[in-house]
């Protein structure tokens, strides 16, 4: 059964990858709107690491692509009022 | 600017007697407070750095510093009105460390009361002398004051075919006062967003039906795009409120001794401009303030009589700070632009500490009214 759970586990390790997303995030209009929306997307599980900057209106999400997807990324964005676009998706090594 | 410049010695405060309490009108009460700020910046790590921008206010007839000190364990501060709107700024910057951060400032502000008188106002409207050069900019929109669309039709649909300037205003004025509620739920003085306020529906129902609530930052907000909108410069100016208010309770309260405790009370107001008349004040947000508080209609005499004063005054139980809108402030934060300016500002890394909960800020303001 240990053998079992050990490999299981390697397993996951194996296939799990993180992942950067570039999202542009509309209606942000003041510094704290950028807080709600770094708020959001870190209560998201999966969610590393999360920066938004209001004046590029960019948020940059590190994630474990295998607990959350970037459907579920923009979700958070828009649960606190504002709309996000994906601009870009990279592995990160 | 300087250090220098905002400090002044307190031989002036000698030649000024303590006045007795008057009433509301009384043009020529000088009044005193002496407003003390406590910063101590908090963040949820053990260590961290942090930088503070808070506003500070400006020097004007109706308004003096008359004495400033400051003091903190800031590894870097600075005073300066270096962005766009010349807002005054004292500045303090941590390194990263497990040490509190904190910031003491005390001074001490006179106060007069403030207003334009109306035949003045008149007479110089009437002469519809061009816009000094350093006033057009208020003439333009922001990222959250439209002055074309909805505001324009609706402006246009306020002021009708009138064509003198002050007239114009007081038109927008009254309709402002007339069609505008205070919410509760709004937090702190609102964001002043005033796309989100008016919704695009077809303008007759908005003039005779529209309703908006908001606080005072985004009442005042909707007057002075719609005032844009009509062709005449105006601005916010975001402040403070420092004492009691000898017209109402509604509009700033003290214990027997003067003292208060003004950590929330930041309150934004107005200003129009006529040429040879200048910057005039005036409040369309404390008429909704005093309605809601006093449980009062918008037709109650006392309410009439504060709408006919805040269409061209000020009572100067309060401070201002600057005119500023969506703008960058200086040094450069990491998060700009700036809605506006009236709380203090922090940053820990590109996190924004939140200004309307001063007790995770943290911060805390208080005023003693000198008699």
């Amino acid at each position: 059964m240990k053998k079992f759970l050990f490999l299981a586990i390697l397993v996951v390790f194996s296939f799990a990858a993180k992942k950067e997303a570039i999202i542009i995030v509309n209606g942000m209009t003041c510094p704290l709107c950028t807080m709600a929306v770094k708020t959001s997307l870190k209560h998201t599980p999966g969610v590393i690491s999360a920066k938004v900057i209001l004046h590029n209106k960019t948020a940059t999400v590190i994630y474990d692509d295998t607990k959350t997807t970037p459907k579920k990324l923009l979700k958070a964005i828009e649960i606190v009022g504002y709309s996000g676009k994906i601009k870009e998706i990279k592995e990160v090594k | 600017m300087k250090r220098r410049d905002f400090l002044k010695t307190s031989a002036a405060l000698g030649v000024l007697s303590a006045m007795p309490s008057v009433s509301f009108a009384k043009d020529d009460e000088v009044r005193r407070f002496r407003v003390q700020y406590f910063f101590n910046i908090k963040y949820p790590a053990k260590e961290y750095p942090a930088r503070l921008w808070n506003p500070m206010p400006y020097n004007a007839d109706y308004q003096h510093v008359r004495i400033l000190n400051f003091d903190g364990n800031y590894n870097e501060y600075d005073l300066n009105n270096n962005n766009e709107y010349s807002a005054n700024t004292f500045y303090a910057k941590w390194n990263k460390s497990d040490m509190p951060k904190i910031v003491l400032m005390e001074m001490v502000v006179e106060t007069k009361y403030r207003t334009v008188p109306i035949d003045k106002i008149e007479w110089a409207s009437k002469q519809n002398l061009p816009y000094p050069k350093e006033v057009k900019k208020y003439l333009l929109p922001t990222a959250h004051i439209p002055t074309t669309g909805i505001i324009k039709a609706l402006a246009d649909r306020i002021v009708g075919d009138t064509k003198d300037r002050f007239e114009r205003v007081k038109k927008i004025y009254y309709w402002c006062t007339a069609h505008t509620y205070r919410d509760k739920k709004v937090i702190g003085c609102g964001k002043g967003d005033v796309r989100k306020m008016v919704k695009p529906e077809p303008i007759e129902e908005i003039y005779k039906k529209g309703y908006f609530g908001g606080k005072c930052t985004d009442l005042s907000s909707l007057f002075v795009a719609l005032t844009r909108a009509a062709g005449i410069p105006a601005r916010e100016v975001f402040g403070i409120r420092l004492g009691k208010s000898h017209f109402d309770k509604a509009l700033g309260k003290s214990d027997k001794n003067g003292f208060a405790n003004i950590t929330t009370w930041q309150h934004c107001r107005a200003e129009y401009y006529i040429p040879g008349a200048g910057w005039i004040p005036t409040d369309p947000a404390d008429i909704t303030k005093l309605e809601l508080v006093e449980h009062l209609k918008y037709d109650d005499p006392k309410v009439q009589t504060l709408v006919k004063k805040y269409l061209h005054s000020w009572e100067m139980n309060w401070m201002a700070f600057n005119h500023a809108r969506d703008f960058v402030l200086y040094p450069r934060p990491v998060q700009y632009p700036l809605n506006m300016f009236g709380y203090p500002y922090a940053e820990v890394n590109d996190d924004v500490l939140n200004y309307y909960v001063p007790k995770s800020f943290e911060y805390k303001i208080t005023s003693q009214e000198i008699f």
